[in-house]
């Protein structure tokens, strides 16, 4: 499989403040979804904005779909990588919605017959098109973030990072908006890579990355890391339910399973036992 | 001191009168028992922050009234008297750290007591005490709270609010953006606080987990009105009328939800995953009873 | 605050709302020029008459615009009071020091008080139908003659865009650290001016500091999205020029005259 991101011993701090990453290493596979996860303050932030060159590496290399991020780079990777960031208020820079999608089409200079195609095509794909006209504050968290997305789409990149970008949203909201990356991923064979702290979330991953203190404390299958709740939460993170619920069960004497079993597979192992009785 | 909060007939209409006029909230009629553990849910908009912001007068009701700790808010009531209703109410607004303004983080604290006209000496005290109740460190007191992480200073701001001691504190949110280790933590303060001070919780939230978790009453929103109130499992019991209210299950009763659809037997719908674990060890063991 | 309309955008689809934001603008400000040649009772009638054709044209209440008035009014009585104080000639009621009314001065404070109704009529007109991206793409038009001279039009217009779409945002953060310091004890807008000025401050840091966090993530975000300057970018909204456009201003244009002829020289 290629790795579409790799970042080879990088070490990074911000000024005044103590290493936040020491000889870090990690890939991400093209085409998959791959959550990274970590409590907050374990630089899973920080590590999204070196990959797009928004703040300066000091030290390592990343290179990302074959180009080392550095200065003379720094517009084409940009033009690979799209970025959902946490805050929806923050990220909305059009005054309507359909100036906030044309943004990044501006700034690239498309002609202007070309970006009204764009931006309507874009925004009837996260379904805000009906929506064009409405300033910001007209519109909820999840609807900004629809909105970001369709910019991204815009922009038809081959790499999305969603930055936390669920984390201020309500569950419903949540919800809404992995479903739609996730069928943005599928159209547009497009590689994700989620920063979040949604144990849910990451559990549906391809891969995931656990990051703490500056080090990657495991990368894998979500099915090889979920299984141990006492790790999870001794990094300040809390187990998929699926997990919790069979930990609940083994404690009332039943056999089960120590390998984490997504939903699915939850209810067709709790049927097959019910039944062999 | 009596801790009972009563809402009679209340509406609120912002901006009244223009063109911008919405309704927020129609004639709504509810009582908040003193020292329950009270959760006020709805999706987005359904006007719960309305609602909570009427309980220390923050909003005035366009009309009807509220009784709260025996004073009643009508619209006719004046900005002045309010001060002491506002110190038997704390609110924690979402993301309170955006409050923070002062120097030190002992200092942002004192703020409220000492606009309460408590001495330096006595402030401080309060402070302190108030930094032990939400686990905050002695030694941070002297620095600057706008250095702390998000977590930290999530944490000062909630002890500013309760170093004025109030009787009744109103959560509006109070985990939005937090990871699950600072989630649980402050979850966990404001059942402590319930518990051992006897305080009144209201806690706004669209996390339906903490809802079956630590709450006693439930009071569901819609449209600006109060469409059910009782325990969670009453507000829980009937799936399909939580889905009309663009609500969500807590996480153990849709996954029982699942299981009932794939044909696992289960005869309520358990809230918790304990609760969910037993149930299904009672099918199995119902099951081994049969042969 | 929840009665003031200045500033405010009322969306709908009149005349008035339909026409190009840059000859809103640039009508608003001949009228001004145009108000300042009235010295009559005949020319301020006419521009009156004007003004009231504009509001009907709005389709915007007119009790609105009275409503959006109200907190300005002060100012407005202020101005006129210096007007009939301060103005000399004709006869002479009372005085005292510098101070003196007479028929003269009062038929100026009359005048002060149209024109200063005047001028807030039509800017309330043109920012209750122009939305403020509109007002700002208006602005970059007008000015496109200063890019020859290197003036920075465009980062001035990308600016006050982004300043205006922030307006709302911060208005809100303003009203919750309002409530959230109100929940902590703090009387807003009562006592000693000491103290009012001490109770800002618990308002003004948060501001701030909320601000300038705004500002740098958004200026991450912008970053991210390929924004490097806003000179080399292409331009998604145009607003082209109707021919509402030209009726209005061969409306404004023959007002103009009029009260050019009909002035008292």
């Amino acid at each position: 499989m290629k790795d579409i991101i790799q970042i080879k011993n990088i070490s990074f701090n911000y000024p005044d403040q103590e290493r936040l990453f020491t000889n870090f290493s990690m890939n991400i596979h093209e085409g998959e979804w791959t959550a990274i996860i970590g409590q907050n303050g374990s630089g899973k932030s920080t590590l999204a904005r070196l990959i797009d060159g928004l703040i300066v590496l000091k030290s390592g290399q990343i290179v990302v779909d074959g180009l080392t991020v550095n200065d003379e780079n720094i517009f084409d990777i940009r033009n690979k990588i799209g970025m959902v960031f946490q805050n929806p208020e923050d990220q909305f820079v059009g005054a309507t919605v359909e100036d906030d999608v044309a943004f990044g089409l501006e700034n690239r200079q498309i002609p202007r017959e070309k970006m009204q195609q764009i931006v309507e095509n874009s925004l009837k794909q996260v379904g805000m098109w009906d929506f064009r006209d409405r300033i910001p504050a007209n519109l909820s968290g999840g609807q900004k973030q629809r909105v970001a997305i369709a910019g991204i789409i815009a922009l038809s990149p081959k790499i999305i990072i969603l930055d936390e970008a669920t984390s201020m949203l309500d569950p419903r909201g949540r919800q809404e908006i992995l479903k739609l990356v996730d069928k943005i991923k599928h159209d547009n064979d497009l590689t994700v890579i989620s920063i979040t702290h949604d144990i849910d979330e990451a559990a549906g991953a391809d891969q995931v990355i656990v990051v703490n203190k500056g080090k990657v404390v495991e990368a894998d299958q979500p099915d090889k890391i979920f299984g141990d709740i006492n790790k999870l939460t001794s990094i300040g993170l809390s187990a998929p339910f699926t997990s919790e619920l069979l930990s609940a069960l083994r404690k009332r004497g039943v056999d089960s399973p120590s390998q984490y079993l997504n939903d699915q597979r939850l209810i067709t192992w709790i049927k097959q036992l019910i039944s062999s009785k | 001191m009596d801790q009972t909060i009563n809402f009679k007939q209340v509406t609120h209409t912002y901006q009244a009168g223009t063109p911008f006029a919405q309704n927020a909230l129609s004639q709504v009629s509810v009582t908040i028992a003193g020292g329950s553990f009270t959760a006020i849910i709805g999706h987005t908009g359904s006007g719960k922050s309305t609602l909570v912001q009427h309980i220390n007068a923050l909003l005035k009701p366009t009309a009807g009234e509220i009784k709260v700790s025996g004073r009643t808010i009508t619209p006719a009531t004046t900005n002045k008297n309010l001060k002491q209703l506002r110190k038997h109410v704390g609110m924690v607004f979402q993301f309170p750290e955006k409050q923070l303004f002062e120097e030190t983080v002992i200092k942002d604290i004192m703020f409220g007591p000492k606009n309460y006209g408590v001495s330096d000496e006595e402030a401080r005290l309060d402070a302190k005490q108030a930094m032990g109740l939400v686990g905050l460190d002695g030694s941070l007191q002297d620095k600057s709270p706008f250095d702390l992480s998000g977590g930290q200073m999530r944490r000062v701001a909630i002890a500013g609010v309760l170093a004025m001691k109030p009787e009744i504190l109103i959560l509006d949110e109070p985990t939005a953006g937090l990871d699950p280790r600072g989630h649980k933590e402050i979850m966990d303060l404001a059942e402590k606080l319930h518990q051992q001070q006897g305080m009144t919780i209201i806690l706004v939230t669209h996390q339906m987990d903490d809802v079956v978790d630590y709450a006693s009453d439930v009071i569901v929103m819609d449209q600006g009105k109060v469409v059910k109130h009782g325990e969670p499992k009453d507000i829980f019991s009937d799936p399909e009328w939580v889905y009309d209210m663009h609500l969500d299950l807590p996480s153990a009763a849709e996954f029982a939800c699942r299981l009932i659809t794939a044909g696992v037997p289960l005869k309520t719908i358990p809230l918790t995953i304990d609760k969910l674990a037993d149930a299904i060890v009672g099918v199995i063991q119902g099951g081994q009873s049969h042969e | 605050m929840s009665n003031f309309l200045f500033g405010r955008y009322l969306p709908g689809s009149s005349w008035v709302h339909q026409m190009s934001p840059q000859s809103k603008l640039m009508l608003s400000f001949y009228f001004v020029v145009v108000i300042f040649f009235a010295n009559n009772i005949w020319t301020y009638a006419a521009l009156s008459g004007l003004i009231l054709l504009v509001v009907l044209m709005s389709g915007v209440s007119i009790g609105y615009f009275l409503k959006g008035i109200r907190p300005l009014i002060w100012l407005i009585v202020f101005t006129v009071l210096l007007q009939i104080l301060f103005s000399s000639g004709g006869h002479v009621y009372w005085h005292f020091g510098p101070f003196s009314i007479s028929d003269t001065s009062l038929i100026n404070g009359g005048f002060m008080f149209i024109r200063c109704l005047l001028i807030i009529m039509i800017s309330t007109v043109l920012t209750l139908t122009t939305t403020p991206l509109a007002i700002a793409d208006g602005v970059q038009t007008v000015l496109r003659p200063l890019k020859k001279v290197h003036f920075p039009v465009d980062t001035l217009a990308l600016m006050l865009s982004i300043a205006l779409r922030f307006v709302p945002t911060l208005m809100d953060e303003m009203e919750t650290i309002l409530n959230a310091q109100r929940s902590r004890g703090v009387d807003f807008g009562s006592g000693s001016l000491r103290h009012r000025i001490s109770a800002a401050v618990p308002l003004l840091v948060p501001l701030f500091t909320g601000a300038i966090n705004h500002a740098e993530n958004l200026s991450t975000a912008m970053e991210a999205r390929g924004f490097t300057d806003s000179e080399h970018r292409s331009k998604y909204r145009v607003y082209r020029w109707q021919r509402k456009d030209t009726i209005s201003w061969a409306v404004f244009l023959l007002i103009g005259i009029l009260v050019l002829f009909i002035r008292k020289s």
